[in-house]
């Protein structure tokens, strides 16, 4: 079950964190894999050796999410790859946590157009080539903080109820035939949430908070992202589905 | 690609799995791996062609017949279905009762039944198999449905009871954690019997079908899958979850939408 032998699918932010994960995760179960990232050839590089000594095919592409000329210019080269695109999933993001005093226009700016409006992009983008394919699906990566609020990171938490809902609308939209879900990580263990998990005292905090125990780990959330975009969800869109150790429900 | 089944060596107790959406469950649980015992009320037939699957697969089966209102009965089966197979990996709160039609007339008796099997019986299920349950890695699944989440007037009380789940799958996720994990499963139109009288004739079969964003009937299947994932590894971070299968159904709210 949840077999991806021979699909294609771009997954977006992955030289590091979850993005990475997820692609190895799908590499695994049986998928050829496009690489991107922004600013981090190198990491991008060996994720992609990753993939290809898992067996599977893979390449990297690169450019800024919240350029949607540049979204255009890697979607391109990952769909044009194989032809089409089976999958899609939305990882790269940024993360702001200031209080919102000192929130100025770029930041927001920067957020809204990385986490909501790349996410966008990159779907649209990508149509022409899901619609090539005979099981199209899109994963979105949200957050805990989509539909739970925290102090700090207005804009990060903004942006990402705005995935949720985006997730929703294009299921709706682009029914019947390419699905669209979410996933929403609680706190995980990646570059974006170092300075929160070196940290001893806020590690202890989520630890203790997480009834689960502990930090989500990005390999956590990767084969969440693997049943989403499988045959065996084929009658699952817009769902939404909150992978945080149950972080949400205190 | 082939992989090692998922369940091997577990073992899983589904309450209702001789018909529908508990049958497909027990069959892929066992798929991966699970012996699997169901209950069932009346379905003796049923209940034995299910075993037969499961035997069929190479897994041990194991059918008791059992009413879900009844908390003895439940302990009795999750008492059977430990001694026999061993242990307890993974739960299934599956069996229902739907109806009755309209929310003008529906009687006292008829409360009593749907809160007690639907949601008593939830609750029941996990309250016997609690001191057997594996130390580490276990897995509970409460089957709710989006009637649990929007507004039925149609089936007042049977949404009551499903809303009721999705919140007893909460707070038990917080209860039983960190050692177990508790997640519902809201389904949308599937075609069981329970939905038979609306699927099996041509004007609502496809008047469903149209509010359906994918277009087509949700399979009792579709649920099995997405219990597969959630009592797998694959869901190890996952706990007090509602997962929607409903082809996209509940998304859409109806007002200005052509029927």
């Amino acid at each position: 079950m949840f077999d991806l032998s021979g699909r294609d699918v771009l997954v977006t932010g992955s030289s590091r964190g979850i993005g990475r994960a997820i692609a190895l995760e799908l590499a695994r179960a049986g998928s050829d894999v496009a690489i991107h990232h922004r600013s981090n050839p190198a990491a991008a590089e060996k994720a992609r050796a990753e993939v290809v000594a898992l067996g599977h095919e893979a390449r990297v592409v690169a450019g800024d999410v919240a350029d949607p000329a540049a979204v255009a210019s890697f979607v391109r080269s990952a769909g044009e790859w194989k032809g089409r695109l089976d999958g899609v999933v939305t990882s790269a993001g940024i993360y702001r946590g200031d209080a919102s005093e000192s929130v100025g226009p770029a930041e927001f700016d920067a957020v809204l157009r990385t986490d909501l409006e790349g996410t966008f992009r990159t779907i649209q983008a990508s149509l022409p080539y899901l619609r090539k394919s005979v099981r199209p699906a899109v994963v979105t990566v949200s957050s805990v903080l989509g539909a739970h609020a925290a102090t700090g990171a207005v804009a990060y938490q903004a942006a990402k109820a705005g995935v949720e809902q985006l997730t929703r609308a294009l299921a709706l939209e682009l029914a019947p035939r390419i699905r669209v879900n979410s996933v929403a990580p609680g706190f995980v263990r990646t570059d974006m949430n170092r300075g929160g998990h070196e940290e001893p005292a806020f590690h202890a905090f989520v630890a203790k908070s997480t009834p689960l125990g502990r930090w989500g780990e990005p390999d956590d959330v990767a084969p969440v992202v693997r049943y989403l975009l499988s045959l065996e969800a084929d009658w699952v869109t817009g769902a939404v589905l909150g992978v945080d150790g149950g972080i949400a429900l205190r | 690609m082939t992989e090692p089944p998922r369940f091997a060596g577990k073992v899983a107790v589904v309450t209702g799995g001789s018909r529908g959406i508990g049958r497909a469950i027990a069959l892929a649980l066992a798929s991966e791996g699970a012996d699997v015992a169901i209950s069932y009320r009346k379905e003796v037939r049923a209940a034995r062609e299910v075993v037969t699957g499961i035997e069929h697969v190479g897994r041990r089966a194991l059918a008791i017949p059992s009413n879900a209102a009844d908390p003895a009965e439940t302990e009795e089966f999750v008492q059977k279905a430990r001694r026999q197979l061993g242990r307890i990996d993974i739960l299934v709160a599956n069996a229902a009762v739907g109806g009755p039609d309209g929310w003008e007339s529906v009687s006292t008796a008829a409360w009593r039944e749907l809160v007690d099997t639907n949601l008593v019986g939830c609750y029941s299920l996990v309250h016997a198999a609690r001191p057997h349950l594996a130390a580490a890695g276990a897995s509970v699944i409460f089957i709710s449905s989006i009637g649990g989440l929007l507004a039925a007037p149609d089936i007042v009380a049977y949404a009551a009871t499903k809303a009721g789940v999705i919140s007893l799958a909460r707070s038990l996720a917080l209860a039983l954690a960190p050692a177990t994990r508790v997640n519902a499963v809201a389904p949308g139109w599937v075609r069981t019997d329970m939905t038979a009288e609306l699927h099996e004739s041509t004007g609502p079969r496809e008047g469903i079908r149209r509010t359906i964003p994918r277009g087509r009937w949700g399979e009792p299947d579709d649920v099995a899958a997405a219990v597969v994932f959630l009592a797998s590894d694959m869901a190890r971070f996952v706990t007090g979850e509602t997962l929607i299968v409903d082809g996209g159904g509940s998304l859409r709210w109806r007002a200005g939408v052509e029927e």
